[in-house]
């Protein structure tokens, strides 16, 4: 028999918010890539160890834990590798549904993550062609910046 | 192949899983975790000599250093104790903490001990999406199904697998938690049920997917020379792992990916870490249960994979065969029905190891794979990223 | 507990720590691939040859959700066994050292970081460590808990000047700062002829109720706890052989008390490192940091046998106590 039983009260429930703020240091390497995307640009960061094109930019690669030498501009299209359309609306997320894809732009070499726009998205087996991986997409930029990573999201490349 | 220290689970203990619980509060849910566990074990709170916490985001239950709160009600007062918060993972890397602390020489006694309430936040998806890098990846709302949305939809691509594979996952699952007194989510049902249950992020289904549990878990993890002195028979540990892969999921794909995301190839060298200490070289042969961590039906393909039970790919071919369910032969898959019928996240990897001490020891009740000897269990933290295993058996003799 | 060998000596390779008031041109990850980086080449190490990472840090000072998550790549753990250790930055010292006294691996990086200048109201970030149904109501904080502590041992004699809480002024708290504190520990066949920084000799830890109502907070009982562990497991030397003693506290007063409870020889040192405003750190890994401090007091020949103790939690809940020698002995 519980404690509850035992004392015959309904349980309650005491109401609290975590409302915190932060102000978070991004770091020069990510000021420099948001900054790009206020001027149409997507850039990367060379990875000396793998050769690879780190995009988003980093300031060091963690699979080598070696620092990145130099910047790269990549192109502001490139191919789907993997995708989801989400249905289910979560708290504090926005409204489904919407379409989530990581892309490898052409010239980098990992894949940037962003939204997925311009697809009519309520009917799901075409919305999912639409978003095979190896589709291809156009980067499309916010008319007035943020300052954000919001700032950007992909788009069909159009047949 | 070096051998390890020998360790023992001695005993475990799990409340039965729901969605609330109203009439505890968090601290007094980690307590029952505690005193299960010790009674299972048969030893009294004096006995132990140090306390591992499992607790993953402090913001799920809404404390910070939440452990804290919890000392008096985990019986750690006084006592040497530290939390350990490896996501998903936390509670196997508790398990292999506690495992430490023995290994060590200095402890012969060690209690892991903890609980979660996932409903207790509002909404633990826009928590989690908390997760990602700040300047990168917040402004898109990514979350733990989301992620692993995109991993199951590589898989599908590079394998040539669909959302009916996914479904026989869970199917088997269920079936195996309708036998699990503890589970979650305990009502069977169909690959039609699964297909057509509503979309959360394509390809993931609600029939795909793990529920949000609460409930309290617990292992007492003893030296073998304090189980060779109280004449006592735990389930031994004979290897153990843990690897880590990169942060960044659009670094698991492209041109010179190392390893893809549709995969689980950090996972899987985890698993050999722990296979070669136990002497195991082939697991679809030595290995008669895997208790993995698979919150998401896709997922748990390409974990089979990983731990060597399939070729990669392979996973749902075996699994249409009737492969990995309770009565087939060969390793059992999840008897327990595994994290896809519950998920109290910060003693779910607590759960594999006690499901897998449990079956070494013939003694996990209806869902007993018979003549079990040798159990693998595994775990899944942060994105895809940190991961955990770990072999048990029921003696100390030579896995052949 | 039974009859028990003491542990092997582990020695410390290198010490490395990143602290700055409020660092604004790096981000936390940054911070933490720096002081990694740094550390392991102080070592002789690199990733390639780093074989485990153990971390600590707090999330909601920093403002990640899992804060293992972005920060171990950033340490050097991809490709390794990781390990979180949340309750603090001193026992993840402790784990790194348990982890080589168990036989996993010959090397491991412990790294703690907290950037308190990511919250932008840092008192509001802590005041969600208080549990939710009587403390958080009262806003209980480490300043308020370390005030009611420093209530039970103040005399009409002392003036309480510039009160912050009662009887606390600003020259008994901490001041706080933006840190990564990083060693790099390995057993003691991998240590060259130039020999270590320090060899660890012993560790205890202990943590007390976390309701202040139910304990004696002038008694430093975790501490005693502590010291009583380190004398039957390990068996090092005593406290009054410590030359130097680095302590991490919430408050001055604390310190001193603390201090007072180790028994320490006339000659020995309290904090010669700087007293808790001379030394910023944030509480997360002050005591991490104090360890490091009692490292580098070995390192440079200043002492012979120090120790480090870490309070962490409100009024000193728990504390961690680890020694250190120059010599090797058993």
């Amino acid at each position: 028999m519980t404690a509850q039983a035992e004392s015959g009260t309904d349980p309650a429930f005491y109401e609290q918010t975590w409302d915190l703020s932060y102000r978070h240091a991004l770091g020069e390497t990510t000021s420099r890539f948001l900054a790009g995307l206020a001027k149409g640009e997507i850039w990367g960061r060379r990875d000396p160890a793998s050769g690879r094109v780190l995009v988003p930019p980093r300031s060091y690669s963690d699979r080598d834990h070696t620092p990145t030498t130099d910047w790269v501009k990549v192109a502001n299209e490139g191919v789907i590798e993997m995708f989801t359309v989400v249905y289910e609306p979560f708290r504090n997320l926005p409204d489904p549904p919407y379409a989530l894809a990581y892309v490898t732009l052409d010239g980098a070499d990992t894949a940037l993550v962003g939204y997925v726009k311009g697809l009519d998205l309520s009917d799901r087996e075409e919305a999912v062609r639409r978003l095979a991986i190896g589709e291809r997409v156009v980067v499309a930029f916010a008319d007035e910046p943020t300052g954000t990573a919001a700032d950007y999201w992909f788009e069909p490349a159009g047949d | 192949m070096s051998k390890i220290p020998a360790v023992g689970v001695l005993g475990s203990g799990q409340t039965k899983f729901v969605t609330t619980r109203t009439d505890v509060t968090f601290p007094e849910l980690v307590r029952e975790g505690s005193d299960l566990a010790l009674a299972d074990a048969g030893i009294p709170i004096d006995e132990v000599d140090a306390f591992v916490f499992p607790l993953a985001p402090d913001a799920l239950i809404g404390v910070g250093n939440g452990e804290r709160w919890c000392v008096e009600a985990v019986g750690a007062s006084g006592k040497p104790f530290m939390r350990v918060n490896n996501g998903g993972a936390t509670g196997m890397s508790a398990v292999i903490t506690a495992w430490t602390h023995i290994a060590s020489g200095m402890f012969d006694v060690v209690l892991v001990a903890g609980a979660d309430r996932v409903s207790e936040s509002g909404s633990a998806q826009s928590v989690l999406n908390k997760m990602w890098d700040v300047g990168y990846e917040r402004p898109v709302p990514l979350n733990t199904i989301t992620m692993l949305a995109m991993s199951a939809a590589r898989y599908m691509h590079l394998y040539d697998s669909d959302e009916r594979d996914m479904a026989l996952v869970s199917v088997k699952n269920r079936a195996h938690a309708a036998l699990n007194p503890y589970a979650h989510l305990r009502k069977p049902v169909t690959v039609d049920e699964v297909l057509a249950s509503r979309d959360l992020a394509w390809p993931i289904k609600l029939g795909d997917a793990c529920p949000a549990s609460t409930g309290a878990a617990g292992l007492v993890l003893v030296s073998e020379r304090y189980a060779k002195a109280h004449g006592l028979r735990p389930a031994w540990i004979r290897g153990l792992g843990q690897n880590t892969e990169t942060y960044w999921m659009g670094d698991r794909v492209g041109p010179k990916v190392v390893s893809d995301h549709a995969d689980a190839d950090a996972l899987g060298e985890a698993f050999w870490h722990a296979y070669r200490q136990a002497g195991i070289t082939d697991p679809r042969s030595q290995i008669d249960v895997a208790e993995v961590y698979a919150p998401f039906s896709s997922v748990e393909l390409h974990v089979i994979e990983a731990a060597g039970l399939a070729e990669k790919g392979q996973a749902p071919k075996h699994l249409a065969e009737g492969e990995f369910a309770l009565g087939a032969p060969g390793t059992i898959v999840n008897p327990s029905g595994g994290v896809l019928c519950t998920n109290a996240i910060a003693v779910t990897g607590a759960v594999r190891v006690a499901e897998a001490a449990n079956q070494v020891l013939n003694r996990a009740g209806a869902h007993q794979v018979s003549d079990a000897r040798v159990a693998v269990a595994s775990a899944i933290g942060g994105d895809h990223q940190f991961y955990s295993t770990m072999v048990l058996s029921s003696d100390l003799e030579e896995i052949a | 507990m039974t009859t028990r060998t003491a542990p092997a000596p582990i020695a410390v390779l290198a010490t490395h720590e990143l602290v700055a008031p409020r660092e604004d041109h790096m981000s936390l990850e940054e911070m933490i691939f720096a002081c990694s980086s740094t550390v392991l080449k102080k070592a002789g190490l690199d990733h390639s040859t780093l074989e485990g990472v153990v971390m600590s840090g707090q999330d909601q000072i920093d403002g990640r959700v899992i804060s293992c998550m972005p920060s171990a790549g950033p340490a050097g753990g991809v490709g390794r066994d990781v390990t979180m250790i949340a309750s603090s930055g001193d026992h993840a010292l402790v784990y790194g050292w348990m982890r080589l006294l168990s036989g996993q691996g010959s090397n491991v990086l412990v790294i703690g970081w907290s950037k308190p200048s990511e919250s932008v109201s840092l008192a509001h970030s802590q005041s969600v460590s208080a549990e939710p149904f009587v403390l958080r109501a009262v806003g209980m904080n480490d300043t308020i808990a370390a005030s009611l502590q420093a209530s039970r041992w103040y005399t009409p004699d002392a003036p309480v000047e510039d009160p912050v809480s009662w009887p606390l002024g600003a020259e008994d708290l901490p001041a706080d700062a933006d840190a990564v504190y990083a060693a790099v520990l390995a057993t003691a066949d991998q240590v060259g002829p130039e020999g270590p920084i320090a060899w660890i000799r012993g560790a205890g830890w202990s943590t007390d109720q976390y309701d202040m109502g139910s304990r004696d907070l002038t008694e430093n009982t975790p501490l005693r706890q502590a010291l009583a562990q380190i004398e039957q497991i390990s068996g090092v030397p005593r406290a009054r052989t410590w030359d130097v003693v680095e302590i991490a506290a919430a408050s001055e007063p604390a310190v001193r008390r603390a201090a007072e409870a180790l028994d320490l020889p006339a000659t020995a040192r309290v904090n010669p490192s700087g007293s808790l405003r001379e030394r910023p750190a944030p509480a997360h890994v002050s005591g991490l940091g104090r360890m490091l401090a009692a490292l580098d007091a070995v390192g440079k020949g200043e002492a012979s046998h120090a120790a480090a103790v870490g309070l962490h939690g409100f009024a000193g809940q728990g504390a961690t106590v680890m020694v250190f020698s120059g010599e090797q002995e058993r």
